[in-house]
């Protein structure tokens, strides 16, 4: 019986090792969707509990006020872009810009952060702006219901990174995003953060096998940090008309090479 | 599926233009239609003659600065013709504040447009007076296979209370689609020129022409030129679309522009349509310039482009028949939930190929844009996309509206353009482009077309 | 006769080099070894038409046999209880209950069918403090077949969303259990009376994962009758000790250790949740052996017989499956929308059946719902588990 025992613990020890802990990539990712899902819910939740206190002091009519806190609300928005994006609708009427319509600020459809800051910045002043900022708050109140409700696709999450620089290389790094008020770096902060935090999540995915790339991506985020760090103050950032030329092409390079990296990241993660 | 054309003994099934080609080169043209000897000679033709799939990549040696695509027709050229390698739209504000003054000016761009698509010597004036021509082909002007066609925007209509009733029906400005980024200052126009040429030269001395001679009636607006990517020459390989700017080929599911009778029902407004008579043998034209984000897309994984497409890249072909051809057409009824095909890619959404009604088909005649660089420090490249339909709402409008949210939209921005009629053609050399029209409105006739 | 499986040289993924020698090695003791093994095994399993069962009887301190070997995929049990004591079997991967069946009664037989991927098992034999026996489970052709489907990727985002469900679910747990534990503390009955469902609920939204970490559910949830002294077994903890104390003793006396116990354990069990790697398999049959359960034991015998709030604790449960059943769906349809569909009719009977309970006032106590009534839910949760058993063979034993 004993050599019946050996055998079978045995024969097990090899059956467990070679068979029963095949795990597949795709199932490991799991936790990291699920992690980002639960990051991109506090992240909501800040960004209405912040946008409840933005409108709040824009229809107070306290100039002051809203000015100080329109570029802390709209970070939680920049760090989850790609998942705000899903829903179209609600991105087009909360941050769309003056551009994006016919008829330029004038457009009644343009409306959304950038409208309230337009008011803000070139007028001084909060007149007119009380409907918008009650869309604002409505608009953001929807769109955290409709991503609570919602499973995220795997690779809009792994994806959402490269997008992220996608949007800081075709619209961002010139300062036309926040062009009223040059908040811009503040905006940039929060797309980084919102990229490396997916990086962050995927990391223990390929550590092993991607070490030379995980470097190089930490290389471009750490001059990405270098450089926006220059600008800082107090708990966010100088005017974007202070970036200087030298350090703008910094940016814009670093973007660029992430965009390129992490373009890659689905494929290496095994989603298609 | 699309309909063959009656005139297909030569060729017969979809993937043998090939062979067409080849037999009535053998005739000595190289024109799908096998009446093609009989249409050239005769100017006076009642339909010009399309030559090739309008799509097709122009090929290195196959033209000639003699090409000369006849001006004079029942219907302008440059709709049904051939692309060639290049285009342009030009669009103008028209000061005419009278129905001479509009006479006068479509007179005087019928006059010029006849001219510099048939070619001859360049005028010359006395060297102390400022050329009358810009030089630019030399004394010579050869034709290059020019076409000039001549369209009208809903403003030239709704500005004048005596050309408001003439209005075709369907014309109206350019609306904001979800996606679009409209940049006015390239937007809409009372008055647009399409000029194609074998060469960028061609294309360009005839504007430069027509504005010089028109200058006090035509206030240039916006201009987009473009071009398409010409093949090298001898390859022996059979005709394929010319590719855009995001690598794919682009006109595989064109309209046949041979079917002449697939071309009276698609493209050309016939006197059954709800439209005033003078717009028989018009067509309404759809200029949209769409920015590509290159960079974007030239990092983003193949299977996904033609994901996004619904097409493989190199070849062309449809994904549920990827060792088809580029012409083949995708069965999307034994692909019900897209597993082949998703349900939103690019070539689903616009044709979902459901038969009867529900197809809405285009004349596409695209070309590629590349301008400069955007203040990002990003390419500003893209499509200058042009298409022809009889009806502006079932044709492109429709198919819009089917293609807003698609997936393709991350790397798009449609940003100017906007919404024309191509006039009917100046029959012959007493007639004019435009004539109808203006005839309306001297009889003050009424807008229905019975 | 079960065919004789054939084991693969496949190496783990992520690091073949140090097993592939001793894969080598290995294969060929294994087709020795596996011929032995099935004959020896051949000799327990009873041939059935539907496959061989193998037979497991339980006796006052071990089992018989105590050792089995069965080929992966879908394997039929019958366990015959020859002890004095009404008593559970399991079968446990580490500490992750893979199947179970409850409330056996002296004397009495009970039919279990696992899906079982190759690996090795332990199993328990009668009473909790008895020593274990082993399963080991076998490549079969089935599982290897199962190997090769394509890959989950479809079921990553429903997986991710469940999992977050089930880490908020935790979240609140713990913070909830917290709360019951200070107002323990601080010796308010009423309060801590009060305070009793609050963490209760969230548990039982998790029921389906929750309760197959044995070792803490056995700190959580035990059941008085599984142990050996009962209610006054030192190992009679969690909610049903603290439930006693608050509702029938109605005194907090040496109660504290037990909560602070109790806080400390879901804490733990928020950690195990994350870490936890489900696949839709698993949630699958996880939510048809909590059915199974609550129609074969639970709904008749009821489980809280101090507070007697079993239809809240049924419907949290309930809840906690049909979350699990709603996330899946959409991936699902495609691959089983009539077996969906039934499941879906069946769990709907089954919350009516518990909904059409309530009262004004909410559910009433337990011992107010007669035998007919308990018999006709556990009816519709048996139903509803038979529906899930169906749909979990299409997604195989993965």
């Amino acid at each position: 019986m004993k050599s019946m025992r050996f055998l079978t613990a045995l024969a097990a020890a090899l059956i467990s090792a070679g068979l029963a802990r095949a795990e597949t990539v795709t199932l490991d990712l799991v936790g990291p969707i699920s992690d980002y899902k639960i990051y991109v819910s506090e992240k909501l939740d800040k960004l209405v509990e912040d946008t409840k206190a933005f409108t709040g002091a824009v229809k107070a009519g306290d100039v002051a006020r809203a000015k100080a806190l329109f570029a802390p609300t709209r970070q939680s928005y920049e760090a989850i872009e790609p998942i705000a994006e899903l829903f179209s609708d609600l991105d087009s009427a909360i941050d769309s810009r003056a551009d994006d319509h016919e008829k330029a600020e004038a457009d009644p459809s343009f409306t959304g952060f950038h409208r309230i800051e337009f008011g803000l910045w070139t007028k001084n002043s909060t007149d007119g702006l009380n409907s918008f900022a009650d869309k604002l708050l409505n608009d953001v109140t929807e769109l955290r219901k409709r991503i609570v409700d919602l499973p995220l696709p795997p690779e809009k999450v792994v994806g959402g990174a490269a997008a992220l620089m996608e949007e800081v290389a075709a619209t961002k790094i010139s300062g036309e995003e926040d062009r009223y008020s040059h908040t811009d770096l503040w905006d940039f902060r929060g797309n980084f953060d919102g990229a490396y935090k997916i990086v962050e999540l995927v990391r223990p995915l390929i550590a092993q096998k991607e070490e030379d790339f995980l470097k190089g991506v930490d290389d471009n985020f750490n001059r990405i940090n270098a450089t926006l760090s220059k600008y800082k103050e107090g708990e966010g950032y100088v005017s974007y008309e202070k970036l200087s030329e030298a350090d703008r092409k910094v940016l814009a390079a670093a973007v660029n090479k992430l965009a390129e990296d992490l373009s890659t990241l689905r494929a290496k993660l095994g989603l298609d | 599926m699309r309909s063959r054309s009656r005139h297909s003994e030569a060729g017969g099934s979809v993937g043998n233009n090939h062979g067409r080609r080849v037999f009535l080169k053998a005739l000595g043209f190289a024109a799908a239609c096998p009446f093609a000897r009989a249409a050239a000679a005769n100017a006076d033709s009642e339909r010009p003659e399309p030559r090739g799939r309008v799509t097709d990549a122009p090929v290195a040696d196959a033209v000639t600065a003699s090409d000369r695509t006849p001006f004079y027709g029942v219907r302008q050229a440059g709709v049904t013709t051939a692309r060639p390698a290049n285009g342009m739209i030009a669009s103008f504000d028209v000061v005419a504040e009278s129905i001479d003054g509009l006479e006068r000016l479509f007179r005087r761009l019928t006059e010029r447009a006849a001219f510099l698509t048939s070619g001859g010597l360049a005028p010359v004036a006395d060297p102390r007076l400022p050329p009358p021509d810009s030089g630019l082909l030399g004394p010579i002007i050869r034709p290059d296979a020019l076409t000039v066609t001549l369209s009208l925007g809903a403003s030239l209509f709704d500005d004048r209370p005596w050309l408001t009733a003439h209005k075709p029906r369907r014309l109206s400005r350019m609306a904001r689609f979800p996606n679009d980024a409209l940049n006015r200052r390239i937007c809409h126009g009372d008055l647009a020129l399409q000029i194609c040429a074998n060469t960028r030269d061609a294309a360009l001395h005839a504007l430069r022409d027509i504005i010089k001679h028109c200058s006090d009636q035509l206030v240039l607006k916006w201009k987009q030129e473009g071009d398409v990517p010409v093949l090298a020459p001898g390859s022996g390989a059979p005709a394929e679309s010319a590719r855009n700017f995001l690598g794919f080929r682009d006109g595989s599911a064109n309209p046949d522009a041979s079917d002449l009778d697939l071309m009276d029902r698609l493209v050309w407004v016939g006197p059954a349509r709800d439209e005033p008579r003078w717009a028989t043998g018009g067509s309404y034209q759809v200029v949209r310039i769409i920015r590509n984000f290159v960079e974007r897309w030239d990092r983003t994984p193949l299977r996904e482009q033609e994901r996004i497409m619904g097409r493989a890249k190199m070849s062309g072909a449809p994904l549920d028949k990827p060792d088809a051809g580029e012409f083949a057409v995708p069965d999307y009824a034994s692909d019900p939930l897209g597993k082949l095909t998703t349900l939103d890619a690019h070539i689903r959404l616009a044709n979902p190929r459901s038969g009867g009604d529900k197809e809405s088909l285009i004349l596409r005649r695209p070309f590629n844009y590349s301008n400069g660089v955007t203040n990002a420090g990003q390419l500003d490249q893209g499509l200058l996309f042009i298409c022809y339909q009889a009806d502006l709402e079932k044709g492109f409008i429709a198919i819009q509206n089917r293609l807003n949210g698609e997936p393709l939209e991350e790397y798009i921005k449609p940003v100017g353009g906007g919404y024309f009629f191509a006039l009917p053609g100046a029959r012959d050399v007493s007639d004019y482009l435009g004539s109808a029209l203006i005839a309306a409105v001297r009889e003050g006739s009424s807008r229905t077309s019975h | 006769m079960p065919m004789r499986a054939t084991f693969r040289n496949a190496p783990a993924p992520g690091g073949p080099s140090r097993l592939m020698p001793l894969a080598v090695v290995g294969s060929a003791l294994l087709a020795v070894a596996s011929g032995v093994l099935f004959y020896y095994a051949s000799r327990t399993a009873i041939r059935s038409p539907a496959g061989p069962v193998y037979r497991v009887t339980v006796r006052e301190k071990s089992c018989d046999p105590n050792s089995l070997v069965a080929p992966a995929g879908r394997v039929a049990f019958e366990i015959y209880n020859a002890s004095n004591r009404t008593l559970e079997w399991e079968i446990l991967d580490g500490v992750m209950v893979v199947e179970e069946r409850e409330n056996i009664a002296p004397g009495f037989r009970s039919a279990l069918t696992a899906r079982l991927r190759p690996g090795r098992y332990e199993i328990t034999c009668g009473l909790l403090s008895n020593p274990r026996g082993s399963l080991v489970v076998e490549a079969s052709a089935e599982s290897e077949a199962e190997r090769q489907k394509p890959p989950l990727k479809a079921f990553i985002g429903p997986l991710a969303e469940y999992r977050v469900y089930l880490v908020q679910q935790s979240s609140t747990l713990i913070k909830e259990a917290a709360r019951l534990a200070a107002a323990i503390r601080a010796g308010d009955t009423d309060e801590a009376r009060l305070r009793y469902v609050a963490p209760l609920l969230p548990y039982r939204r998790m029921d389906i994962v929750a309760g197959r970490f044995s070792d803490l559910k056995n700190r959580i949830d035990p059941v008085a009758d599984y142990l050996e002294k009962r209610e006054d077994d030192p190992a009679f903890s969690g909610f049903h000790r603290i439930e006693r104390a608050l509702f029938a003793k109605r005194s907090l006396d040496g109660l504290q250790p037990v909560a602070d116990a109790l806080a400390a354990d879901v804490a733990a069990l928020g950690a195990r949740i994350r870490a936890l790697r489900l696949s839709p398999g698993d949630i699958c049959s996880s939510v048809e052996r909590q059915a199974r359960l609550f129609a074969e034991s639970q709904i008749v015998k009821g489980e809280s017989p101090y507070a007697r709030n079993e239809l809240v604790e049924f419907e949290a449960s309930l809840q906690g499956m049909g979350k699990a059943l709603d996330l899946l769906s959409p991936v699902l349809q495609g691959l089983a929308a009539p077996a969906l569909a039934l499941v879906q009719e069946r769990r709907s009977v089954a919350a009516s059946g518990l909904e059409s309970l309530k009262r004004a006032g909410g559910y009433p106590a337990y011992d107010e719902v007669g035998s007919p009534t308990r018999d006709k839910l556990a009816g519709d949760f048996r139903a509803f588990a038979e529906a899930v058993a169906k749909l979990g063979v299409l997604l195989g034993p993965e």
